[in-house]
């Protein structure tokens, strides 16, 4: 094992974790002369001794927070087989101060060789393999060294607590209320806290891909990825789009049973009466689970509200309800009640508040630096709203949404068109996100027909945008390829619904056997992809398993890793060696 | 504007002078230095005092809406509005005079304010108190040669200024729009609907819509531009943020123009207002944004106003239109919250008059220059 040459550095930069373990000191990682509050009791130590006791504490200097440690100094070691959910736990005492990626050293001997699910090494550096080939994983054990005596099932895994509401107290209360007190560690409880929230320059630095959902290379998740996280936490706020995919079906086979100019279809009713009733019970679902994962884990839900992409899937339970009370069958409900309009349309214009007044006035997040498709999920809401408003047959209420929407709609739709230097986001390569170019236009274009009272040219002129936009990404249906599923994909599927509906809308207006063929093409076409998307949720649901993977990019660290390329370096060599042992076991 | 001498990087007079002469002469020399120190950023002042008459005269019509709202608020007595039409012409009167000396004795500092990005659109600022003046004024109908006289007076250097500053936004290397894009920009779009109002008011449909159309698109360009906020903060000094405010004045003024020119209150007028609204409901939900800028009273300060007067005059009309409660009490409390500001930056500048006159002129270059006479 190498040994990178023993850097003295000096002690500020250390958290304050290491501070008094000077290097010869610490005879294994994870124990307490780390200073971490006896937390990790030294009662478990691992089997095997390590073979090197100097240089333990590897460390990655602090940041910007100076240190008012002792003075020790600290030689560096590359060696590294991690334990992450010490350095988790850790990293979880460190209130304030910087994350830094202090991997413990456990015993060299003890191997870890782990095989994420994805394929790809995100926070292990270099495994340690042991002299006869043999790798053996550590987390089985890991639970136990924090517990004092008691076993993995009795105690909770505390390592998500600074992902939990009020870092855990609450389930802890909610616990000692069922009458199963759990073992308070007073240091514990007061030293776990809830993380800061990173900058969104840590997102964009952190994560990559089109839905800024992939770790990079070089960073790190504040999270075990090794375990399962706990369903709650896994459960994104993108699994809204199912609930605009499945609604927006449910108003699609509402529009062409009742529209004069696909009558000749003959669709019953019916479709839209079960469609509509499968997405009320979905969306009282996903809604219920959200609605759990915000009473427990609320700082998981903070983190995801200022995560640049997913802060505009918050735009989507409000536009899945418009969506249920547009496409609400004519059996159930002929005229549904205005305040429902305002009830919904209030928690939309609060959150456009705050959004659109970042773009205008908030440094970090403006629109130039986080412009990204996604952000046609904000602009929608408003075309969505005024749709429902003027069918209902309010008046100033949806001219009022419909101009706030457009004049953002603007923006954006210049921001991203112009593809600035200055943004990120945007993918390189197609993905299925563009199609949300397709629903502003679409919405809009009906939403002005409703205002109106008729397709007049305002509404052909945002059709006819909407039909470019639709027909430049389907004949380049050959780029999108090679992106993994994810649940928002869902949500890339309501525009081509939209669309089709306008389409529809037209037909009525322009009825001839071109407009007619249109309108039944492209139905066919959504429909085709809902049903295809939902087979293929099925199954990663119960085939795969895989609907929910750990949610990474909610688990990015505070501030960026210091030897990142060193990682990314590691974990390159770490993935050759992986193929040369699994070689070499071949061949023995 | 505070801040404009560091941006500019032009070195101050150092003025360390033992001897009694010398003092004299020094103090002397900067009551004048005073005079010239006038920039246009101080006529902010009688903008807000012109778009507050604008106001005084559009609630003091009177109306076919009897709503008892609207009958309080005609309870304001003309005699106050004269006053106040009075007030707002004798301060424009000043700040004109003052600039001219300041032109006629400081012209290199003049040019160097109208190479500076925020000083270079405050130049539109006393055409356009020029223009509301004649619009709210009690004794001038529309349809006289004087007022078709004087619109021209007043429209032609608008027109001149928009052709040298758009023509700058994308011919000129260090003048792009990316560059110099500011909130204060909006004061040009904000002049040419104000002249295409004047126009429409008069009659002249086609030069109303000529001006408007030139507006709105350089309004199209400019929001996004200010949007996209390719630069970020920096462009603007934290001093000047009231001059947010302009965000929300644009669209109403936009909404005002084409009312007058469509001689109705329409959808496009409508969204237009429900665009100022929520831009208006935006920045009053961000206070935050303003609080460096409060610290110390400053002639920016005064920006307020103006923006303030005009969304309520853009809800008068909308009030008008649509006659429901709803809009006649939004109408009703943003004219009172316009009314109040004003009142309230007039009792500052009362009270600290001496925060308020300029101590030194940002763009020094004038003192400077008779130094070494």
């Amino acid at each position: 094992m190498e040994q990178v040459s023993a850097k003295q550095i000096p002690c500020e930069e250390l958290p304050s974790l290491l501070q008094s373990a000077a290097a010869k000191e610490v005879a294994g990682f994870d124990s307490v002369e780390c200073g971490n509050g006896g937390v990790i009791s030294q009662t478990t130590q691992p089997a095997a001794a390590p073979k090197e006791t100097e240089a333990v504490c590897s460390h990655l200097p602090a940041y910007n927070e100076p240190q008012d440690e002792s003075k020790h100094s600290y030689s560096l070691s590359i060696s590294l087989p991690t334990s992450p959910s010490g350095f988790h736990v850790l990293q979880a005492k460190q209130i304030g101060s910087p994350r830094t990626e202090s991997t413990q050293l456990p015993p060299p001997a003890a191997v870890q060789l782990e095989q994420p699910k994805q394929g790809k090494f995100h926070s292990q550096p270099i495994p340690a393999v042991s002299i006869d080939g043999k790798v053996a994983t550590m987390n089985g054990k890991v639970p136990d060294r924090r517990v004092s005596g008691g076993g993995e099932s009795q105690q909770r895994d505390k390592r998500f607590d600074s992902f939990k509401t009020w870092s855990g107290r609450l389930e802890r209360q909610l616990s000692n209320l069922r009458g199963k007190p759990q073992d308070l560690e007073s240091g514990e409880s007061s030293i776990i806290e809830a993380e800061d929230v990173p900058a969104v320059d840590r997102y964009f630095d952190a994560l990559e891909g089109p839905e800024l959902d992939t770790l990079r290379v070089s960073e790190v998740s504040v999270l075990p990825e090794d375990k399962k996280w706990p369903f709650l936490l896994r459960f994104p706020i993108s699994s809204f789009g199912m609930c605009l995919g499945v609604s927006s079906q449910a108003i699609l086979w509402k529009t062409l049973a009742t529209s004069p100019s696909t009558s000749f279809l003959h669709v019953s009713i019916t479709v839209n009466l079960v469609l509509w009733c499968v997405s009320l019970a979905l969306m009282s679902t996903v809604a219920f689970v959200y609605l759990l994962k915000i009473i427990f884990y609320f700082e998981a839900v903070k983190r995801e509200y200022y995560h640049p992409v997913r802060v505009n899937f918050f735009f989507a339970p409000w536009i899945a309800c418009l969506f249920l009370v547009q496409g609400v069958p004519p059996t159930v409900a002929e005229k549904p009640h205005n305040a429902l309009w305002y009830a919904l349309m209030a928690p939309i214009f609060c959150l456009e508040l705050k959004i659109y007044g970042q773009w205008m006035s908030g440094g970090q997040r403006r629109l130039s630096k986080v412009a990204n498709p996604s952000n046609h999920l904000s602009i929608v809401g408003n075309f969505v709203g005024a749709l429902v408003g003027a069918s209902m047959g309010l008046k100033e209420g949806p001219i009022f949404f419909f101009a706030i929407g457009l004049a953002h709609y603007t923006v954006l739709f210049v921001t991203l068109y112009q593809r600035l230097p200055t943004n990120e986001t945007l993918p390189k390569e197609l993905h299925p996100v563009f199609f949300l170019f397709v629903a502003a236009p679409s919405v809009a274009c009906m939403a002005w027909a409703a205002i109106k009272g008729d397709f007049d040219y305002g509404s052909r002129i945002a059709y006819f945008i909407a039909l470019f936009l639709y027909v430049s990404l389907a004949v380049r249906i050959n780029f999108f390829r090679g992106f993994r599923f994810s649940l928002a994909w869902w949500a890339y599927t309501f525009p081509m619904t939209g669309f089709s509906i306008a389409t529809i809308k037209y037909s009525m207006e322009v009825t001839n056997a071109l407009t007619q063929t249109l309108s039944v093409g492209f139905s066919v076409i959504s429909t085709f992809t809902v049903s295809a998307l939902f087979i293929t949720t099925i199954i990663h649901a119960f085939v795969l398993h895989d609907l929910f993977p750990n949610d990474i990019p909610i688990a990015i660290t505070q501030k960026r890793p210091k030897f990142s390329k060193f990682i990314a370096h590691l974990r390159s060599l770490s993935s050759d060696m992986e193929a040369a042992i699994s070689k070499d076991s071949l061949e023995i | 504007m505070e801040t404009a001498a560091v941006e500019l990087q032009i070195p101050r007079q150092i003025q360390v002078l033992p001897t009694d002469d010398h003092v004299a002469a020094v103090k002397s020399k900067s009551r004048l230095s005073m005079l010239t120190c006038f920039h246009a950023g101080y006529f902010r002042i009688s903008l807000s005092l012109c778009g507050q008459a604008l106001l005084w005269k559009t609630l003091i019509e009177p109306t076919t809406d009897a709503h008892a709202l609207r009958a309080v608020v005609r309870c304001l007595p003309s005699a106050a509005f004269l006053l106040l039409w009075s007030v707002a012409f004798l301060t424009l009167l000043a700040l004109c005079l003052l600039y001219l000396v300041r032109c006629v004795l400081c012209f290199r500092s003049v040019r160097a304010e109208f190479a500076h990005h925020v000083g270079m659109n405050y130049i539109f600022a006393p055409w356009i108190s020029w223009l509301l003046l004649l619009q709210s004024a009690p004794f001038l109908r529309p349809n006289t040669r004087g007022y078709l006289l004087l619109w021209w007076l007043f429209a032609l250097p608008i027109l001149a200024l928009d052709v040298k500053v758009y023509g700058q936004w994308f011919t000129q290397g260090k003048k792009f729009l990316s560059m110099v894009a500011n909130p204060t920009s909006q004061i040009t779009v904000i002049g040419n609907l104000v002249g295409a109002r004047a126009a429409a008011e008069m009659g002249w449909r086609e030069s109303a819509v000529c001006m408007f159309s030139l507006g709105i698109a350089h309004y199209l360009v400019l929001f996004v531009t200010l949007y996209q906020r390719f630069l970020g903060s920096d462009s603007l000094p934290s001093m000047l943020r009231p001059v947010f405010f302009l965000f929300f004045a644009a669209p109403s003024m936009a909404s005002l123009a084409w009312a007058s020119i469509s001689s109705s209150f329409d959808t496009c007028c409508k969204m237009l207002f429900f665009l100022s609204l929520f831009l208006f409901a935006s920045l009053v939900c961000r206070p935050a944004l303003f609080k460096r800028s409060m610290r110390r009273f400053s002639v920016a300060w005064w920006a307020y106003s103006f923006p303030l007067s005009v969304l309520a005059l853009a809800a008068t009309e909308y009030a008008q239109v649509v006659k429901g409660a709803v809009a006649n009490v939004l109408m009703l409390i943003l004219a009172v919250l316009s009314v109040v500001v004003t009142l309230l930056l007039m009792v500052f500048t009362a009270i600290r008059t001496g925060d308020l006159l300029p101590h030194d002129d940002p763009f020094i270059l004038c003192s400077f220059d008779s130094n070494l006479h």
